[in-house]
């Protein structure tokens, strides 16, 4: 018996679990998860980004460490949401595991997340389709945001993700279209093309897609996501709202 | 302090499994691996306190903790915990109480390198895992 992942089955059993997800990396993920866990008071982020994770330096905690009570991992708490990440463990340092590894740290980290009440919990899974995907699926049921970029090299991937998670039964909740069009003077300009490909592939699953601007204030936002109130933020409080 | 919150973790697990079997536990064996540094007293004061009132109430916990046998997947070489002690040692002197294999022993590759051909490419059981139940 595994008592760890044991654990982290019963803690996630009554609670609403929105896995932030794309398969394709740099389209987006971390940003949309940030702020959907923003959107909905009460929210707990988990980075399981375990290489690469964004949520510190996102919401300007990078090199901050989590204190380990007896209850288990304590939060660090910022814009009422209950960030957990492995960076709060390690420090500011690389990551580097084999599968096991990362189902180990997967485990663990959502076995002694001290979760307190929080519902939802947004899930930051990182790029591809490896054990954290795998860990996660044998953990708890999900609801998957699917995050694209118009970029045919992303939707490919993303294509894929879907057609994986379709048969192991899961349907995307929401399709996220980043980076899909800059808003000029009212008007849209859709610099990348219209999406198409990712309207069909959310048409075909009966999710909703939802369009994400160019913000290039947003970039003044990393260190202080908690912060940011534009369009972006918008959006994706739209999405949370439909889940 | 992590031993409180294993300690509980076993606890709650166990309780909830002895409940859906209709069973009471009598012994519980746990098996942690060594680079964990767990401290069995303090696991074990934790574990006596939180199973009041739970159906491991009359149990005994064991610990064994197992030294890992370790793989490099980069250069093939085979090795036990010796080769690797002075490595933990230096890590923990730079965490202290945050020491991070205490919590995760399965992140020992992000720290250990293969003292032959220093890769990170570590092969190891190195989960938490319960070996042993004892019912009545």
């Amino acid at each position: 018996m595994r008592p760890l992942l044991e654990s982290a089955r019963e803690k996630l059993r009554r609670r609403k679990v929105v896995a932030v997800m794309s398969g394709k990396g740099g389209v987006g993920k971390s940003v949309v998860a940030a702020l959907a866990a923003l959107a909905k008071p009460g929210s707990a982020l988990v980075d399981l980004d375990l290489e690469g994770a964004s949520a510190p330096r996102l919401f300007g905690l990078s090199g901050r460490l989590h204190e380990i009570s007896k209850e288990g991992i304590e939060p660090l708490e910022v814009g009422g949401v209950k960030v957990f990440s492995l960076g709060g463990i390690v420090g500011d340092r690389y990551v580097v595991l084999p599968g096991y590894g990362q189902a180990g740290a997967v485990e663990a980290l959502l076995a002694f997340a001290k979760l307190g009440d929080s519902d939802p919990v947004v899930v930051d899974m990182p790029p591809g389709m490896g054990e954290e995907l795998l860990a996660l699926s044998r953990i708890t049921d999900f609801l998957p945001v699917l995050v694209t970029t118009p970029s045919k090299a992303s939707y490919g991937v993303v294509k894929h993700l879907a057609e994986y998670l379709a048969e192991i039964g899961k349907k995307p909740a929401a399709v996220v279209l980043n980076m899909a069009y800059v808003d000029c003077g009212g008007s849209r300009i859709y610099p990348f093309g219209r999406g198409e490909d990712a309207r069909r592939l959310a048409e075909s699953f009966g999710a909703p897609l939802y369009e994400l601007p160019i913000d290039p204030s947003l970039e003044d936002y990393v260190g202080r996501i908690h912060e940011y109130r534009g369009p972006i933020a918008y959006v994706v409080r739209q999405m949370v709202e439909g889940l | 302090m992590h031993e409180w919150s294993l300690a509980l973790s076993l606890v709650q697990t166990l309780d909830r499994w002895a409940l859906e079997n209709g069973v009471q536990i009598k012994r519980v064996v746990l098996s942690v691996p060594s680079p964990a540094q767990l401290d069995v007293s303090i696991l074990t004061e934790a574990f006596d306190t939180l199973k009041r009132e739970s159906r491991l109430e009359q149990a005994k916990l064991e610990v064994r903790v197992r030294s890992p046998r370790y793989r490099c997947r980069a250069c093939g070489y085979e090795f036990g915990q010796e080769e690797v002690d002075q490595q933990i040692r230096q890590l923990m002197g730079q965490y202290g109480e945050e020491y991070p294999l205490h919590l995760i022993p399965e992140l020992l590759p992000t720290f250990v390198k293969c003292p032959r051909c220093g890769s990170h490419d570590i092969e190891a059981e190195l989960s938490i895992k319960v070996d042993e139940v004892e019912t009545i």
